[in-house]
C-alpha cells in the first residue's frame, strides 16, 4: 500500500507494467469500464484487491467532482438570459423545410396560388396541437401534390400522453385533420394514417434542467 | 440584474421527446426547434467554453452549431441520438474555430493561442474541488482534453470519438487513459 505523502504509483503516466503491477493485473482503463457497467457482473479480481478498491474509490470521487462541475456549468448557463436562444432562431432559414409547391385552385384565370408543403404540415401540427394530450411528429404528403385531384395520403406520426386511450384519440385526431385539411388546402384526400410512435408523461410541472 | 425570468409558457412539447422533437423541427417546426435549443444549448455552451476558453466567441460557435443542425436535420436518422449529434457538430466547430485562431497567432506571434484558463467564474470558486478539476481539465494536453470532453461531456462512443478525430480507436484508448490518470494523479493532491 502507498504511504499517504506519495502519490499512488497506479496513476503513474508512464509506466503501464507498474499500473498492472499494482492493480492486481488490471488497467486504469478496465477498472473505470468497470464502474461503468455498474460493477457488474462481479469481477473477485477486482474486487478482492485493496489496491483495485483504492483506484475505484478515486475514479468514483472523480466522476462525483466532475458530475459537480458539469451540474454548475450547465447551471450557470441555464440561468443565463435568453438573448442567445432568442439570436438562434432569428439566424435560421425558415424556408429551408418548406419542401413541395402545392396548388391552389383560385376562381382567376391569371392568378397562379400556391401553398408550400411545409405550411400544410404546419397546419398539421397546429391542428394536432388543439387535440389534447397528443402531440404531432412527422408528417408526410404522399402522392403528387403538384397534380390537382391526385390521391394523397397522410401520414403522421403522434406521441401520446400516458393514460390516454390510443384508438380514440386517433380517431379523433383524424378527424380533426380531415376537416383542416378541407378548410385550407383543395388537396383530395386517400387516407390519413396515424403511428402512434411514442409515450410523454403529463406535463404537471414545467421541468427544469438544472433540478438533477 | 440578470433576473430576466424566460416568458416561457410551459407547453407539452417541453416533455416531448427528443426524437417528437427532430420529427417536428426537421418538418420546420421552429418551436420545437426552440425547445431542443433550450434543452441541449447549455450542454453545447460549456463544452465550447471549454474548448474556447472565451465567452463571446463560444456565442458565435454554439449558434453556428445549430444553424447547421437546422439545416441538417432531416439527415439524422434517429431522433434519439440528437444530443450527441449535437455534441459532435459544437465539438467540430470550436475545433474549426481554435485553428483559424492559431492561424491568425501564426502571424501575429505575440498573441498566444492557448484559450484563457482563468474566467471570472472559475477564480470566483477557488479553492474548491470542481475549480481544481477545472483547472487540471484546461491544462491537459489538448488531444487528451478534447477525447475526454466528449467521452464525459458528449458522452459518445470510444468509436464515435475516433471517427471524429480521425483517430484509430486503440489512440483514443490512450488518449483517454492518459487524460484519466492525470485527473486521478492530481486529485489526489487536493485532499
Amino acid at each position: 500500500m502507498t504511504s499517504p505523502d506519495e502519490p499512488f504509483v497506479a496513476f503513474d503516466l508512464d509506466s503501464s507494467d507498474r499500473e498492472l503491477a499494482h492493480l492486481a493485473g488490471h488497467t486504469i482503463e478496465e477498472l473505470s469500464d468497470y464502474l461503468d457497467r455498474g460493477r457488474t457482473p462481479p469481477d473477485p479480481t477486482i474486487d478482492d484487491s485493496p489496491e483495485c478498491q483504492i483506484a475505484l474509490r478515486s475514479l468514483q470521487r472523480l466522476r462525483t467532482v466532475q458530475r459537480s462541475l458539469l451540474s454548475s456549468d450547465i447551471e450557470r448557463e441555464s440561468e443565463r438570459s435568453d438573448g442567445w436562444v432568442r439570436s438562434v432562431l432569428q439566424h435560421i432559414n425558415l424556408e429551408a423545410h418548406s419542401g413541395r409547391d402545392i396548388p391552389i385552385e383560385h376562381p382567376s384565370p391569371t392568378a397562379r396560388l400556391v401553398v408550400t408543403e411545409g405550411a400544410v404540415r404546419g397546419i398539421l401540427r397546429a391542428t394536432g396541437d388543439e387535440v389534447s394530450n397528443i402531440i404531432i411528429g412527422r408528417c408526410r404528403l404522399d402522392g403528387d401534390v403538384s397534380e390537382p385531384g391526385a390521391p394523397i395520403t397522410i401520414r403522421v406520426h403522434a406521441a401520446i400522453c400516458q393514460g390516454e386511450n390510443i384508438p380514440a384519440k386517433a380517431t379523433e385526431l383524424r378527424r380533426a385533420l380531415y376537416a383542416a385539411l378541407d378548410d385550407h388546402t383543395d388537396l383530395s384526400i386517400a387516407a390519413i394514417d396515424i403511428t402512434i410512435r411514442d409515450l410523454y408523461l403529463r406535463p404537471a410541472t414545467p421541468p427544469s434542467e438544472s433540478e438533477k | 440584474m440578470s433576473t430576466t425570468l424566460r416568458e416561457q409558457v410551459p407547453s407539452p412539447l417541453d416533455t416531448a421527446s427528443d426524437l417528437t422533437l427532430v420529427d417536428r423541427a426537421a418538418d420546420g417546426d421552429v418551436r420545437s426547434f426552440e425547445v431542443i435549443v433550450r434543452r441541449y444549448g447549455p450542454l453545447m455552451r460549456v463544452y465550447a467554453s471549454r474548448v474556447l476558453g472565451s465567452n463571446d466567441e463560444m456565442d458565435d460557435v454554439v449558434q453556428e452549431s445549430f444553424i447547421t443542425a437546422w439545416q441538417q436535420l432531416s439527415t439524422l436518422e434517429d431522433g434519439r441520438a440528437v444530443k450527441s449529434w449535437l455534441m459532435r457538430i459544437v465539438s467540430r466547430k470550436s475545433i474549426d474555430r481554435v485553428r483559424a485562431r492559431r492561424k491568425h497567432a501564426n502571424i501575429d506571434l505575440s498573441e498566444p493561442a492557448a484559450p484563457e484558463h482563468q474566467s471570472p467564474h472559475r477564480l470566483a470558486e477557488a479553492g474548491s474541488q470542481t475549480e481544481a478539476l477545472s483547472r487540471v481539465l484546461a491544462d491537459l494536453p489538448e488531444d487528451q482534453r478534447r477525447c475526454w470532453m466528449l467521452r464525459e461531456l458528449a458522452e459518445c462512443s470510444y468509436g464515435e470519438i475516433a471517427e471524429e478525430l480521425d483517430l484509430p480507436v486503440s489512440t483514443v484508448r490512450g488518449l483517454l487513459a492518459r487524460a484519466r490518470k492525470t485527473l486521478l494523479r492530481e486529485m489526489e493532491e487536493w485532499r
